[in-house]
Formats: structure tokens, sequence, C-alpha cells
């Protein structure tokens, strides 16, 4: 089931053209994650889709609500966690929590928002002494508290330690496992693939591509980089290069020292074959690996820029 | 069927009075621990009327002083009494020095070159003094001080006039008699309470502006929080604050420095609330187009510093250079400060036409200020702040 649907979004700040064409569609319990690097768009992009930027061009649907005809109910609908996580700063957590919920008809109890984004401790501390990770989970909580059907996160971990930033995924794991649609954006390639169901990759304000993770990844290519290194050094890795150029899956070889590449379209059968030849001409072998493809690589496979965080 | 109607109704109003409630509460407690708000709102204007009056109300009489024209028709040995008395009180500053014809000193009077014109009686016999002031600043400060000593004065000529029955008595020209006379104390306090109230709406504005850069605002809106509601809490906070600022300041200068209130509670209230909401009414404006904190308090500066020096707060604008006076005379902060002495200090009623006149300009003032800070605020609303 269908809960939003974006249709070719557009927005201008000026001459700035932040959104060029947006369409995509996010379907009832699922995590939908807009990656893209700095000034792609993304905020833009949601931030028309939580109301508070009248989009130039394009249609937004809630289900059968749209902003002109049932903005309140939509309001209902909806928890959002801005970029600028913005809350009052001199009060504690507890009592954003509940002025936020005093906005609604049936708010969830405070006391169960706090445990949700593990505050409980902290709930009385002033809001200016919390860390940045805390800060950032008040955030959430602030916007869990209508105990919304569709939550949109923009960019929940960035400048987030590793630890802080793996809090903030189990609340998103466990949003989703009561069901909720997440609306996420991110600069983590890993993040995007650990947590959504979908991913959407924007840049300057265009869809590159929209799909699971690991369709994109397999879409992509089949072929995989094998890397090995030989103890026996340059000798060796010569000879297993020549070697794998027979090979019927092999496109490509690279080589340095005795470190050796090889693109692969089969990489099993190759690495089965390489193995076999090593150990018959008794060459010791010091690493191997095969290189996983990421979405980094899908970025940069579309866009033909390199991706930075 | 309709019992259910009228509960979803009730619930309607139930979540709104809520709504208030919290964000209500909420602006208090903002309030009680911004430290930035207790030093402006109320150590600040306490600091402030504690000095001024142990600098300029030890002895006030000397320290207040006002130019007088006398005019002695026909002197006469009871007038020569009086003009020799009046002469040696140190607060009035005869202009050169002796008396003048009425003609004179009328014109001194319309120019404002003097507060006040005093005509000594033609003949022993007659009993009145009378005071010609000038009809513009019947109810100012001066004015009132110069009959307030008068009339002080004249029974004091009336027990030297060795008769036992009274024999001066004070007329007024063109003056309503204030009823109490104005010490330095009374005058400097209201001045203050008018001072710290409108600095409190002209400074507390940067709450908004600092709500709008933290993207507060934003934030607010996009919950079916009802802004209006927000809008009216956080005014009945401001409101709340200035009526702490009036009973301290009020306490402090009756209590610690003997200043004689006699107030009028339904002027005052009046009074209270057209000034604290014009006032906020400015700084709400100011925030419209300021986008930083440090821009606002810019702004709020330049406007609180002027008018606490043209608006007769700390002395009377008849002091002032007369350059200076039309100035004055268009600040709302100049009514604001005579609409509390007036309340405070007079017991004067609503109906003074005067008062009336003061009351139109604070509305002006809020009422332009408040559209103007309006449209501001929609015109950029379209283009999203962040
Ligand atoms: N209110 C605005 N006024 C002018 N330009 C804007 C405004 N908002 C966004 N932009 C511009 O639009 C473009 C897209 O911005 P946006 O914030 O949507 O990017 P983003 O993908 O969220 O970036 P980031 O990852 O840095 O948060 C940027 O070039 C930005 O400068
Ligand atoms: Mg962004």
């Amino acid at each position: 089931m269908t809960v939003l649907e974006v249709r070719n979004l557009q927005k201008s700040f000026g001459s700035i053209k932040a959104v060029k064409d947006i369409s995509f569609s996010v379907h009832a319990g699922e995590v939908f994650t807009i990656i893209g690097p700095n000034g792609a768009g993304k905020t833009t992009t949601l931030e028309m889709i939580e109301g508070l930027v009248s989009p130039d061009n394009g249609v937004i649907h809630f289900g059968d609500l749209d902003w002109n005809k049932h903005a309140v109910s939509i309001k209902k609908k909806i928890g959002v966690q801005p970029q600028s996580s913005a809350m009052f700063d001199l009060l504690t957590p507890e009592e954003n929590l509940n002025l936020f919920a005093s906005f609604y008809d049936d708010a969830r109890p405070t006391e169960e928002i706090l445990e949700i984004v593990s505050l409980t401790e902290h709930r009385k501390n002033h809001v200016k002494k919390l860390s940045g990770g805390q800060r950032q989970r008040l955030a959430i909580g602030l916007a869990l508290i209508s105990d919304p059907q569709i939550i949109f996160l923009d960019e929940p971990t960035t400048g987030l330690d590793p630890q802080a930033r793996r809090n903030i995924w189990d609340i998103i794991l466990h949003l989703k496992e009561l069901g909720k649609t997440t609306i996420l954006t991110t600069h983590y390639m890993e993040e995007a693939e650990k947590l959504s169901d979908r991913v959407c990759i924007v840049d300057q304000g265009n869809v590159i591509t929209l799909d699971t993770p690991s369709a994109l990844i397999e879409k992509l290519t089949d072929e995989r980089e094998i890397r090995m290194s030989f103890l026996d050094g340059e000798k060796a890795a010569e000879d297993a290069d020549r070697f794998s150029k027979e090979l019927e899956s092999v496109s490509k070889t690279e080589r340095e020292g005795a470190a050796l590449k090889i693109w692969a379209s089969k990489p099993e059968e190759t690495l089965l074959d390489l193995f076999k030849f090593t150990k018959e001409n008794s060459y010791g072998v010091e690493q191997v690996s095969i290189r996983e493809m990421s979405l980094e690589d899908v970025f940069i496979a579309f866009t033909g820029k390199e991706w930075r965080d | 069927m309709c019992l259910l109607h009228l509960r979803a109704k009730n619930g309607g109003i139930n979540i709104k009075f809520n709504q208030f409630k919290m964000m209500f509460l909420a602006q208090l407690k903002l309030t009680l621990r911004e430290k930035q708000a207790w030093f402006w709102g109320i150590f600040f204007p306490v600091i402030l009327m504690v000095i001024f009056m142990v600098i300029f109300s030890g002895n006030s009489d000397e320290e207040f002083k006002t130019e007088v024209a006398i005019v002695d028709p026909s002197p006469n040995p009871a007038s020569e009494m009086m003009l020799s008395q009046i002469s040696g009180l140190p607060v009035f500053e005869v202009k050169s020095g002796k008396p003048v014809t009425r003609d004179k000193a009328e014109e001194w009077v319309k120019e404002q070159e003097v507060d006040a014109a005093i005509i000594l009686p033609e003949t022993a016999e007659e009993s009145s003094v009378f005071l010609v002031v000038n009809k513009e600043n019947e109810q100012g400060a001066a004015a009132q001080a110069v009959s307030g000593i008068l009339d002080k004065f004249v029974q004091q000529a009336n027990l030297l006039a060795a008769g036992a029955s009274p024999k001066y008595d004070l007329q007024y020209e063109s003056i309503t008699s204030g009823t109490n006379e104005l010490d330095y104390t009374d005058f400097l306090l209201t001045g203050m309470i008018a001072l710290s109230i409108a600095q409190g709406g002209m400074f507390g504005m940067v709450d908004l502006v600092e709500m709008r850069r933290k993207g507060l605002i934003k934030r607010l809106r996009m919950t079916p929080a009802n802004m209006g509601i927000f809008g009216l809490s956080d005014m009945a906070m401001r409101l709340l604050f200035s009526i702490v600022q009036i009973v301290l300041l009020s306490l402090i200068g009756v209590l610690v420095f003997g200043a004689n209130l006699y107030i009028n509670p339904f002027t005052l209230i009046i009074i209270f609330l057209i000034g604290a909401l014009s006032f906020n009414a400015l700084g709400y404006f100011f925030s419209s187009f300021s986008k930083t904190t440090e821009a606002y308090m810019g702004v709020a500066n330049i406007c609180s510093f002027l008018m606490m020096f043209l608006s007769g707060v700390f002395f009377p604008i008849e002091t002032m250079p007369e350059w200076i006076q039309p100035i004055s005379a268009v600040l709302p902060l100049t009514y604001f400060a005579d609409g509390l002495r007036e309340s405070m200090v007079y017991e004067a009623g609503i109906a003074t036409a005067s008062l009336w006149a003061g009351i139109a300009v604070m509305v002006i003032w809020g009422a332009v200020t408040f559209l103007l800070g309006s449209v501001l605020y929609k015109r950029k609303a379209i283009a999203a702040d962040r």
C-alpha cells in the first residue's frame, strides 16, 4: 500500500534549482532512504512533503489527503525530525515532550517516548546540557510523540560517533517493527544499506536511481574484484597473472609488485582455479579477498563522480 | 447525536485550553531560567532607580528647578512680600530676575520659555494668586510641580498674613489642578516603571528572533499547534512579567524611598495594558526584520536609549532644550510615563482628555508597528528561512 506519493517535484530559490524533478512513492511499513551529497536537495524535498515549503510544481499525496485541503489531518499523521533539531534548550526533555504532546488530541505518554529514545535517565536535565546524540534522540522523540504513521528523519545520524549512530539505528529498526513508515535522509551509504528497504539516490535535484539496496548493487554489474597477494614475491604474482588471463571468466587484471587484482564474472570459480594453481606451484598466498560492491559504487557508476561523505 | 456533537466541541476547547496552559507554563519556565531576562527585566531597572533616587532625591526641592515669570501688576505690600519669598524659593528661577508685564509673561508661557507665570494680587485685599501655564503642558510635570509648590507656599503666606482667616488661595488659569503634589521620588518611580515595561516589550521579543534562528518557529509549524494560542500565551507571560516589575518597583519606591502613590486602579490597568501591548508590538516589529539577535539588540538598544532620555523618564520634558521637545511629543514612552503618573500619583480618572490623547498615541504606535511586523513576517514566510 502506498502511503505517500510524490510526483515531479520542483523547487527553485532564486536562480538555484534546488529540486529539479523528483518522484517516488513510499509503501506502508518500509524504511525509505533518500541519499545524496550536500546540496542534493534532500532537505528541500522533505520540507515540501512536510508542508513547510510550497513546491513550484508537482504533486504530493498522503493516501487521499493533500496539503491544500487536509493540512491539519496530515500534520496529525506525520512526525518530523528536521535537520536542525529545533527544541527548547532551557526546558528538559520531559518538558519538551509534554509541551509537544499538548498539540495533539491523542499523544503517547511521555515516559513511553523517553523509553524508546533511551532518555529516561536524562529526562530532567536541560536540553542545553545534552550531548549531540542525546539531543538527536530527543528530536526523534519529539517526532514520535503524536504516534504518527509516517516519520520523517532528516539526517538523524550526521555528526554522531559510531556508538551514538548505532543507537539511532536501533530506534529506526524498532519503529519498523512497530509497523511505522520511515523516510530517512543520510550521507552514509553504509547506513542506507543497513536500514533501508528501498534507497533513492538523488544528486543535483534529480533522482538518480531507486530500488532495494541489493537490487541496486546487482544491477550495477555481475563482475567482482578479487585481490590477492603472494608471499613469494613478484615472480609468483607474475605467474598467477599470466595464469588468470587464460581463464574464461576473467576480463581484466592489474598487478603491482606482489599484489594482484583480478576482475571476474564468476568469482567463486576463478578463486578455485587460482588456488589450484598456487597449490600446484606451491606459492604461498598472503592475503585474498573479494571486494564487495556497495552503494558507493552505484553512486559512482551512475554519476561518474567520486562519493564524498 | 446532539450530545455527541457537544462533547466533540468541548473536547476542542479543552485541547485549546490545555495547549494554552502548557505553552504558558513553558514560557514561564523559559523566562525563569533565562538569566538575561532577570537581569534586564528586574535587576537592572531596580538598580537604575535606586541610583537615580539616591543621587537626585535627597533634597528633591532643590534639584527640581523650574523657570517662572512673575507679574506684579500693581505693587502693594502683600505682593511685595510674596515676590521676595517666591524669589527666595530655590525651586523657582525667576526669568530676568524681576517682575515683568502680564503680556510679556504670557508671551513667554506661550513660547514655552517659562513653565508658568505667577500673577501676584493687585491689592492687599485681593486674595488670589493666578498661575498661567501653557495649555499644552498643563498636565506636564513642571506645571504640576509649580502648582504644588505654590499651593504650599500660599498656605504659608496665609499664615504669615497675620489675619487668622485664610487670605490667599491659589487660582489656576487654564489648568486643572492635580490633587496631589509630585515629588521627584514619585516622578522617577513612575518613570522607571514605564521604562522597564517599555524595555521589556522592546527587548523581550528577541526570543522570537532566537526561536526563528534555531528553527523552532518552523518546528512548531510542523505540528498542529495553534500559533495564535502560542502568541497569546507569550503575551500573557509578558504581561505577568510586567506586573511583577510594577509591583516590585512600587514596593521599593514606597518602602525604601517614601514615594507617595495614589492609584486609580481602573486607569492604571487601561494605561498598563495599552502601554505594554504597544511596546510589545514595537518589539515584534523589530523582530520581523532582524535576522540575528545582535541586529535585533542593536535596534532595540538605540530605540530604548533614545526614549529613555527623550521621554521624561528621569527628568521632566520641560527641562529639556526646546528643540528636543517636539521629538518627545511623538514618542510613545512619553505618554506611557505620563499615563502612569496620572494613574499612580494623581489618581486621575480615565476621562481626562490628555490621557486619551496619550492612549491614542500609544495605540497608533502599537497598531502600526504590529501591522508592519505582520506584513514583514508574511512576506518572509514565503521564502522559508532556515
Ligand atoms: N531557503 C533557501 N534559500 C536559498 N537557497 C536554498 C534554500 N534552501 C535550500 N537552498 C539551496 O538548495 C540546494 C539544496 O539544498 P538542500 O538543503 O535541500 O540540500 P540537502 O540535500 O539537504 O543538503 P545537505 O546534505 O547539506 O543537508 C542547495 O544548493 C541550497 O543552497
Ligand atoms: Mg539537508
